[in-house]
């Protein structure tokens, strides 16, 4: 009971803080925190206009009052609007996070089946030629700028051997459902999903390599081992098994990275989801959007933590039955 | 770092360094350093390329990579190895000069975190009570926010600079160092000596200073190298971005031009997009491997844990 209480304080404390953070960047700059409020084309706008848009965000009246509407707007989903895009914050979100879910989903997808598979064989066979290339490989590849892996599969495999298309999500104008849309979403999806994978699969692989370490290392697996059972059976039903539980909190964490690998990567390839959209931000120095881009990435990070704390339990029994 | 870390070190050491052949290694060993291994000593060779770019870069430099010195989109040739860039600047030299800025944000930005996380992991492990939950709720805050995003934001209201950029960093990295630090502190504080030290009367600042600072310090030294590798990394990210001082090019806003130009829907990736790349993944690699040979070295339960070192 203790322990749930403490993690959703912790999460309600997370948000809270990056709602706060947003709140009080604009209005702790030099200056009016209109252009920070609005864009900075609000020096082109005329008096009577700003007049009206310092009351809607009820700039006159005291920062605990503005705070707390602040705060009643998010809840009530109305997230500022954005002159540049033309369109309310929520809305122009909405549209770009299919996409980022498409593509991180798919990354995290792809770095754990890879990243398991590849750590769990390369401590099976430690200190063994596959071994050592996949770990001398994880680490460099760690190494790597995640957005510099994107622009070298945009350059070789995009426009050198032309199997891939180099920026966006589908074909602009072309096929627009069925099969054909599918195939179209997949081929613009293939490189930016490889070059996130890559980027995060070390990580995965790294950690899942040193459970099945530890774990093989245990009394239960030379028990396994002693009365007989295959090498096969000892590595799925008791190695395998346990070495996944630390990865499985790695995963929903691992979210964090993805969401940022995710960031830059859609910047390269100009994949049109929240990523893209806060660069687009950042460029135009579109602070609301800026704002609600990095809140709706940390509600993503905060929800996925939660959903690791719900099954964690429930692929571990230890801590299933220490819960109750 | 004190004699009796070294002399553990060393024990360590002794029965890998013997088995270990090679002339570098050899040295090593009888320097008495923990880079006896493979990737230690490539890790080091990586440091002492970027220092060396770092510390000399603007003077070997052909050019000043600020100023148009040929035509742009020039191919690499005897005057310019590395081609222009969109300006006809010769890149061969903002990669020299890079160098400097993308290490001393690395740098600053590490130091700094890494001292107020060590702070912060002390304070947290040796008070313990009510301070202990406040400031590791703190930290857990900082990490489970979205770590690109939040820097990116910070940034984009504080504008463009070199200070900007390593505050901004230092801001969100310090989170990590405080829970390793933290933990340490509280191992070391539940030793029968530094009971004893209590017990004796010894000032809580006396038992700081003599027996959890010690203890510490080693622990902190291995995360500030591990951070300067993920600093240098967020501010080529940062930089890649736009958010990078235009005036002070690093790696990461060559890479920028780069990406705004199109540099890689045209033939000039090789030299334009590949080299800064490199650079970043070389400076990146040696801090991790240094880091990483270092940690083993000085916590020896981690290493043999894990068997993370090469075995």
């Amino acid at each position: 009971m203790h322990g749930l209480l403490g993690k959703v304080l912790q999460y309600g404390l997370v948000l809270w803080v990056a709602l706060s953070v947003n709140f009080l960047l604009p209005r702790a700059m030099p200056g009016s925190p209109l252009p920070y409020l609005v864009g900075e084309e609000v020096g082109t706008l005329a008096p009577e206009r700003l007049d009206e848009i310092r009351a809607l965000y009820g700039l006159d009246r005291s920062l605990g009052v503005q705070y707390l509407d602040y705060l009643g707007d998010i809840v009530r989903g109305d997230w500022g609007r954005s002159f540049q895009l033309g369109m309310p914050v929520a809305e122009a979100i909405r549209e770009r996070l299919p996409w980022t879910l498409l593509l991180v989903g798919s990354s995290l997808l792809l770095s754990t089946v890879f990243g398991v598979v590849a750590g769990a064989i390369a401590a099976w066979r430690r200190g063994g030629r596959f071994d050592a290339a996949s770990l001398a490989g994880a680490i460099v590849v760690d190494a790597l700028p995640s957005f510099w892996i994107g622009m070298l599969a945009i350059a070789v495999f995009a426009v050198q051997f032309g199997w891939f298309p180099t920026f966006g999500a589908t074909t602009p104008a072309g096929p627009s459902g069925g099969v054909a849309y599918l195939a179209d979403v997949a081929r613009h999806l293939a490189l930016p999903v490889a070059s996130l994978t890559a980027a995060s699969l070390s990580g995965i692989y790294l950690v899942m390599r040193y459970s099945m370490l530890d774990v093989l290392g245990q009394d239960y697996v030379r028990s396994a081992r002693a009365k007989g059972l295959s090498e096969r059976r000892v590595l799925m039903r008791h190695a395998v098994r346990n070495a996944l539980l630390p990865v499985s909190t790695l995963l929903f964490l691992n979210l964090g990275f993805l969401v940022g690998g995710a960031t830059v990567i859609e910047t390269v390839f100009a994949y049109p989801g929240v990523g893209t959209l806060l660069y687009q931000a950042v460029l135009s120095r579109d602070y609301p959007v800026l704002q609600g881009a990095f809140f709706v990435l940390t509600v993503s990070v905060v929800l996925a933590n939660a959903l690791a704390d719900a099954v964690y339990p429930l692929l571990d029994p230890r801590v299933r039955r220490g819960a109750t | 770092m004190r004699a009796s870390d070294l002399r553990a070190a060393r024990q360590v050491l002794a029965p890998r360094a013997a088995s270990t052949r090679g002339g570098a290694a050899s040295i090593a060993r009888r320097l008495r350093l923990p880079l006896a291994t493979p990737a230690a000593l490539l890790g080091a060779t990586l440091l002492a390329l970027t220092a060396g770019a770092a510390l000399f870069g603007p003077a070997l430099a052909p050019y000043d990579p600020s100023v148009t010195v040929a035509a742009p989109y020039l191919a690499p040739s005897q005057q310019h190895w590395l081609g222009t860039n969109d300006v006809g600047q010769d890149i061969f030299s903002e990669l020299l000069v890079g160098a400097r800025v993308s290490l001393t944000i690395g740098l600053l930005a590490a130091f700094a975190a890494v001292t107020l996380g060590t702070a912060v992991g002390v304070l947290a492990g040796t008070a313990r009570g009510w301070l202990d939950v406040v400031l590791m709720r703190i930290t857990d805050v900082v990490l489970t926010l979205p770590f690109l995003p939040l820097v990116i934001v910070l940034a984009a209201f504080l504008g463009p600079s070199v200070a900007t950029t390593a505050t901004v960093l230092t801001l969100v990295i310090w989170a990590r160092p405080a829970r390793v630090v933290r933990s340490q502190a509280l191992s070391v504080s539940a030793h029968a000596y530094v009971e004893a030290a209590h017990a004796l009367g010894g000032r809580p600042s006396h038992v700081l200073r003599t027996h959890v600072l010690p203890a510490v310090l080693p622990v902190a030294l291995s995360q500030f190298i591990v951070a300067v590798s993920g600093a240098v990394l967020a501010e080529a990210s940062l930089a890649f971005l736009g958010l990078g001082d235009p005036l002070q090019k690093s790696w990461g806003t060559i890479l920028f031009y780069a990406q705004t130009r199109g540099a890689f829907l045209t033939g000039s990736w090789p030299w334009w997009v590949l080299p800064p790349g490199l650079a970043i993944a070389a400076t990146v690699l040696g801090f991790a491997l240094v880091g990483r040979s270092l940690e083993g070295a000085l916590m020896p339960r981690v290493r043999d844990h894990a068997g993370r070192t090469g075995r």
